[in-house]
């Protein structure tokens, strides 16, 4: 190995810092992304209305079929707040519910699949399915904490119109969803 | 003054601390405003994650400056501690790289499991108003501090010199390309189409990765020694390249090794004498004599056998 022989530094010469380089760059870039959103907001708010639409096109066919699937889990309690929803939900889209009881673990299979529009039932609040269907708020409920048991409705993953439709009319029907 | 930061960069320092808490509350803002809606969407939580994952170059650029800052040479550390910042860069870099993996990872999955995101409503001043709104909102306020923060960082960080900076100010700058995947991953789910969502996030989480790869590049490459790097980019550093020229001009039979600590350069010239006349390095520095601090020790090593 070499020896290394470091130079003993005399005081550092006096320096002033100047200005950056690319201050003229960052404000075109900055003026160029707000001028592509500006654009972009141009052509695809016009699109915002009648936000939002559902991909299986779930309450365009309610309200043509005028007439809804539901599946009733077996066992479920017969609650004034059930009635009600469907009737809301029957006055909100023309439709009439077409209620089949069943097993929770097949209507909420069918609903996932399209197969059924609405599945009502009383489900644990920290139900496994609550990531693979989407739930209403409770229209009522017993217990307390993840263990709680919710009477609400469930519809199929991503048909938001639906979705917001039936969580309207059970925020309308009951008192425990409206404070949810 | 014995801390390892140079005097001349002391106000430009504190002005870029002061710039960064400013920082750190917007994006706190964000984080808490982007929480708020998440709701199922992926395109939210890939841009939350991401927002959230925006605070460590922040977190680690202010510990970096406090230690740049106040601590002072010692036996145990007789370089200061101008390398903190970038070992923060690297752990930045590091965070980036991983979280970017991870959420490409969650996006192609969703999208090749055909998932559908809910996204339903909640009740706002007496109405039922649709969550995907909302999330709309908190997209739009998502852009506007980082854009204006970044602005103001880059020239700093090309003041300073400091990569961790001039990462988080690139970053934040191109804020507007993710916000503005993000706007459009929500507002196709909305429309209906339901992979949108996953394709924004994915998009997202591919310009984490960028950002996350080239620092890891020029990150490691400073930890091993390599040739000082550009501010912006893995390529060797105009500055090095000047230094370089500089260097060989006065001694061109020498082999000049350049490398980078921190902020900072060394320089070693081997196979020559050094000059008769003393010098400060900074005396080699090229041009632009406001960066000469750059310049921190020139050594020379004579040819074997003299």
């Amino acid at each position: 190995m070499d020896g290394n022989a470091v130079v003993p530094h005399p005081p550092a010469p006096e320096t002033t810092p100047t200005l950056a380089r690319s201050e003229w760059a960052t404000t075109k870039s900055v003026a160029f992304g707000m001028r592509w959103i500006a654009l972009g907001a141009v052509f695809l708010l016009p699109a915002c209305h009648g936000l939002p639409q559902d991909p299986e096109d779930t309450l365009e066919n309610v309200r043509t079929a005028r007439q809804f699937r539901v599946g009733l889990v077996a066992g479920t309690p017969d609650t004034l707040e059930l009635r009600r929803l469907l009737g809301e939900i029957e006055r909100q889209t023309g439709a009439r519910p077409r209620v089949a009881g069943g097993g929770s673990e097949a209507l909420l299979t069918d609903l996932s699949e399209g197969k059924t529009d609405l599945v009502l039932g009383a489900f644990a609040k920290d139900s496994p399915w609550k990531t693979k269907v989407a739930f209403t708020p409770p229209l009522r409920s017993t217990g307390s904490g993840k263990h709680a048991i919710e009477v609400k409705a469930a519809m199929q993953n991503g048909e938001n119109s639906w979705i917001m439709l039936v969580e309207r009319a059970s925020r309308k029907v009951s008192q425990s969803a409206r404070e949810r | 003054m014995n801390s390892s930061l140079p005097d001349e960069l002391r106000g430009v320092m504190r002005e870029a601390i002061r710039l960064e808490y400013w920082n750190l509350f917007w994006t706190a803002t964000i984080i808490v405003a982007m929480g708020l809606v998440l709701g199922q969407s992926q395109t939210m939580k890939t841009a939350w994650v991401e927002d959230t994952l925006g605070v460590v170059p922040p977190i680690m650029f202010l510990i970096a400056a406090k230690m740049e800052l106040k601590g002072r040479r010692s036996k145990k550390f007789p370089f200061g501690f101008e390398r903190v910042n970038g070992l923060g860069f690297f752990v930045a870099a590091v965070a980036l790289t991983a979280v970017g993996l991870l959420l490409l990872y969650n996006a192609v999955v969703a999208l090749a499991a055909a998932e559908h995101a809910s996204v339903g409503s909640i009740v706002l001043f007496g109405k039922d108003v649709w969550l995907g709104w909302l999330m709309i909102a908190a997209q739009l306020y998502s852009l506007v501090p980082p854009m204006l923060i970044g602005r103001k960082e880059l020239p700093l960080a090309e003041k300073l010199n400091d990569k961790l900076l001039h990462t988080d100010a690139l970053m934040n700058k191109a804020n507007w390309l993710t916000g503005a995947a993000g706007l459009a991953g929500i507002i196709g789910l909305g429309l209906g189409w339901w992979w949108a969502d996953s394709v924004a996030a994915a998009i997202i989480s591919l310009d984490v990765i960028s950002d996350g790869v080239k620092a890891l590049r020029s990150s490691t490459a400073e930890l091993v020694d390599g040739s000082p790097r550009a501010l912006s980019s893995p390529q060797v550093s105009e500055d090095a390249q000047g230094l370089e020229d500089r260097l060989l001009e006065e001694f061109p039979s020498a082999t000049i090794r350049l490398r980078e600590t921190g902020r900072l350069i060394r320089a070693e010239v081997h196979g020559v004498h050094p000059p008769a006349e003393h010098r400060h390095p900074r005396q080699y520095w090229p041009k632009e004599e406001s960066r000469a601090w750059r310049l921190a020790q020139v050594s020379f090593i004579p040819p074997a056998g003299d």
